[in-house]
């Protein structure tokens, strides 16, 4: 109704304070029987606050109100997931081959420069400015069939929902409300996250994995990506010291 | 007779003098007049643009007018971010894709440049549009693969160097906190060289890099936006401004 959210902030601590005071102005086109309505709903105890059945009986909702068909609330299915994910990602996506014995796909140079932070212009329409937006892979010396087991493993144990095609794993998280601002999917009583992990090889025995969030609150990305690379410890792999002191010096910019 | 020609010729060359003389007053005076107008108008808008240089710049462009006002909005964000001037500086479009406003960043760099088409060191609105239709889900593969090799050509000698690859490489991991030997790094590259150097000449040109992009479409990935197609929804402020409903 307004075009914008009543409670706008780029940090939680700051949001919380002003839904908790419920710090919020309408617009002046609201009439005063909207402007009640909104009132009552955003009041922040929830005792004192209007009751679904309240809002049924109010004489502003009531007004030009058709009561819609209710259908049964549906458990979000993996093809409901498949459907988020194939939109954006399989159009430029060559899938190789399905089979897991070919192994997962072998990275080139330019391969890997296309995931740089300064080639994404995604980025240009965060709404927020989300803080420290890290590069979130790694490397791994071990086979790779032991590390795609390890990772769905681990998902799984974070609670996630998994669905893995040949090195390429899908997963899917509800978390509760107020840890996320309601954005993309369907998300009447839960958020959601959706992250990809992708394996790749980068050279014989050394793969990387690729891990990016395909949609939800990057807050609860970051979350998630640190409690997963904690219990991943034992398949990254950290070369010694001198390799990085090599690299550094060749870099010209 | 004599009197009369005298005095037309006398006239003749009044006007003669004077038509000239009032030809020159005029131009000077309406330019006087055309330099305090721009006077008058600079200091109070520093966007310039109304609803039907919108509708032009959306005509020449794969967006609506709608997208090209959305468009408008993010760019407004955008470039009033560090210096309030409605021009894109490199500041403001690494605080916008890197999240921060300092550091060196090769693949930034070459983003800016290449966005910066009259090069005068900021992006303005229509320079802005003009590159981010390139990113457009509709835009040609063609225009996409194009402009992907004008960014890795770093050095724009018209071929995508070993050199450049190897810099650009490193910088990659290095943003991504990933650390390989140079062993392993070289090993990278040869391969990719094997893959995209069909005349093994040691760099790869346009026509070798066309090749290898169909054969590897996943190179573009990053070469498109679909948020582009709900910009409008991304950006809502500006149905308050459009003067159409498309």
């Amino acid at each position: 109704m307004a075009g914008y959210l009543p409670f706008d902030e780029t940090d939680l601590p700051t949001l919380y304070k002003k839904i908790n005071a419920a710090e919020f102005s309408c617009p002046f086109w609201f009439s005063p029987e909207a402007k009640a309505l909104v009132d009552k709903i955003l009041t922040p105890h929830p005792k004192e606050r209007i009751r679904i059945n309240g809002i049924r009986r109010d004489p502003w909702f009531r007004r030009n109100y058709v009561p819609v068909k209710h259908t049964e609330e549906v458990e979000v299915n993996l093809d409901d997931i498949r459907a988020v994910f194939d939109d954006i990602e399989d159009q430029y996506v060559a899938e190789k081959s399905e089979c897991s014995d070919t192994g997962p796909l072998l990275m080139n140079a330019f391969e890997m420069i296309t995931l740089s932070q300064g080639l994404n212009l995604s980025a240009l329409f965060d709404r927020h400015q989300d803080y420290i937006k890290r590069q979130t892979r790694f490397l791994s010396r071990r086979p790779a069939k032991d590390i795609i087991s390890s990772v769905e493993a681990v998902a799984v144990s974070l609670g996630l929902k998994v669905h893995t095609r040949g090195y390429k794993v899908r997963a899917f998280l509800n978390v509760p409300l107020f840890s996320t601002r309601l954005e993309g999917m369907s998300a009447n009583k839960t958020g959601h996250l959706a992250v990809v992990l992708e394996i790749y090889e980068v050279a014989p025995s050394l793969f990387m994995v690729d891990v990016r969030k395909a949609s939800g609150e990057t807050l609860e990305y970051h979350k998630f990506y640190k409690s997963f690379c904690a219990k991943l410890e034992d398949i990254i792999w950290k070369p010694a010291e001198g390799a990085n002191s090599n690299l550094l010096r060749t870099i010209t910019c | 007779m004599d009197g009369r020609s005298s005095y037309l010729t006398l006239g003749e060359k009044l006007c003669s003098v004077l038509f000239p003389l009032i030809g020159i007053c005029e131009a000077v005076i309406l330019g006087f007049v055309g330099c305090c107008g721009d006077l008058r108008r600079q200091p109070d808008r520093k966007f310039d643009y109304s609803f039907t240089d919108f509708v032009e710049i959306s005509r020449n462009s794969p967006f609506t007018v709608n997208e090209v006002e959305a468009l408008f909005e993010l760019f407004k964000k955008v470039s009033c971010s560090i210096i309030d001037d409605g021009l894109i500086h490199k500041e403001e479009l690494q605080l916008a894709l890197l999240k921060t406003p300092a550091g060196k960043n090769l693949f930034l760099d070459r983003v800016f440049d290449l966005f910066d088409e009259k090069r005068n060191g900021v992006i303005d609105f229509e320079e802005f549009i003009h590159a981010i239709s390139v990113f457009h889900p509709g835009a040609s593969v063609e225009e996409k693969i194009n402009f992907a090799f004008r960014l890795y050509d770093l050095r724009q000698t018209g071929f995508i160097e070993r050199e450049e690859v190897r810099q650009m490489l490193n910088a990659f991991l290095l943003e991504s906190e990933v650390h390989v030997s140079e062993a392993i790094l070289e090993a990278i590259i040869d391969k990719t060289f094997e893959d995209a150097d069909a005349d093994m000449d040691g760099k790869i040109n346009k026509t070798e890099w066309k090749e290898f992009v169909l054969k590897n479409p996943a190179l573009l990935k990053n070469m498109t936006l679909p948020y582009l197609r709900e910009i409008t929804t991304v950006f809502p402020s500006f149905i308050f401004n459009t003067q159409v409903d498309d």
